[in-house]
């Protein structure tokens, strides 16, 4: 028989700069923002829960650290002789404290950047269709997660200012729940303003009984 | 025979340098353990590359420890 009608493939969208559905489904390790993510999963996920929304904070937080980066990495080159020069040293470092302290210098450099990363790369906030998960890596050993149903939400807003926030678009989004759970900020992700209408959407529905 | 000054110095210097860079080794067996932990928290495809980066850098203190032990 001849085919009459051929569902289109279900490809996977591109970020478009105002639809909220059309964001592409996969992650790299500098994702700061993807709905509907296909290729993550967390640990204490139930088998009928979906990740809606995966945060991290806005990749500009990471451009300060990577600017001292750069500088720690020409130190060697340029600070360390005109140090050596200005202080006037009568003693000689012997080469060998000269090279294995530079290359740790470049491995220092290399673990503070490292670690910084890891910092922002584990701090994540997941929005499921049943609930809000905030996990903060706090430092190395320190680990945070906290979480609330979607139906103690009583109340989302956001928070927006400077210059730079302005131009990359990112924000604080505030969310207030029962009183005995604590409240949840998600500081300086992309696009607060959609995160803030994915997560009212996913309350309104629940509250009107729906199953998102 | 007695050792002179600065020979003293400097393997006082050694010494204080290998115990610094042993430090340093623990430091990045931990960011390797935390990062293992946290790829549990979350599982996310672009995990390999960040372990390998994580074992890079204790790979590399490792180095530099051998190192100093060697040619200091």
């Amino acid at each position: 028989m001849p085919v009459l009608f051929e569902a289109p493939s279900q490809a996977p969208k591109k970020t478009s700069k105002k639809g909220r559905q059309a964001v592409y489904p996969f992650s790299t390790p500098f994702t700061a923002y993807v709905m509907n993510p296909k290729d993550i999963r967390f640990e204490t996920q139930g088998t009928d829960e979906e990740v809606i929304l995966f945060l991290r904070q806005h990749i500009i937080v990471l451009i300060p650290p990577f600017i001292l980066g750069i500088i720690f990495f020409f130190m060697p080159f340029i600070l360390f002789p005109m140090l050596v020069r200005f202080l006037q040293s009568p003693i000689e470092i012997p080469s060998g404290y000269v090279v294995v302290g530079t290359i740790f210098w470049y491995v220092a450099t290399f673990g503070y950047l490292l670690t910084t990363f890891l910092h922002w790369h584990f701090n994540i906030f997941i929005v499921t269709n049943h609930r809000i998960i905030d996990i903060d890596f706090l430092f190395l050993l320190y680990r945070k997660f906290a979480e609330a149903k979607i139906e103690k939400i009583q109340d989302i807003s956001f928070r927006t200012g400077g210059i730079m926030a302005t131009v990359f678009d990112y924000g604080d989004v505030l969310i207030q729940t029962a009183s005995e759970l604590p409240n949840f900020v998600f500081e300086k992700v992309p696009r607060p303003s959609e995160v803030v209408h994915v997560i009212s959407d996913l309350t309104e529905n629940r509250k009107k009984g729906r199953n998102v | 025979m007695t050792p002179d000054v600065d020979t003293i110095v400097w393997l006082g210097m050694k010494l204080m340098m290998l115990v610094g860079l042993g430090i340093y080794i623990v430091f990045a067996f931990i960011i390797v353990r935390q990062e293992q932990l946290m790829s549990k928290t979350l599982e996310a495809a672009s995990e390999r590359i960040i372990s390998i980066l994580t074992w890079l850098h204790l790979g590399a203190a490792v180095v530099v420890f051998m190192l100093a032990l060697l040619i200091l």
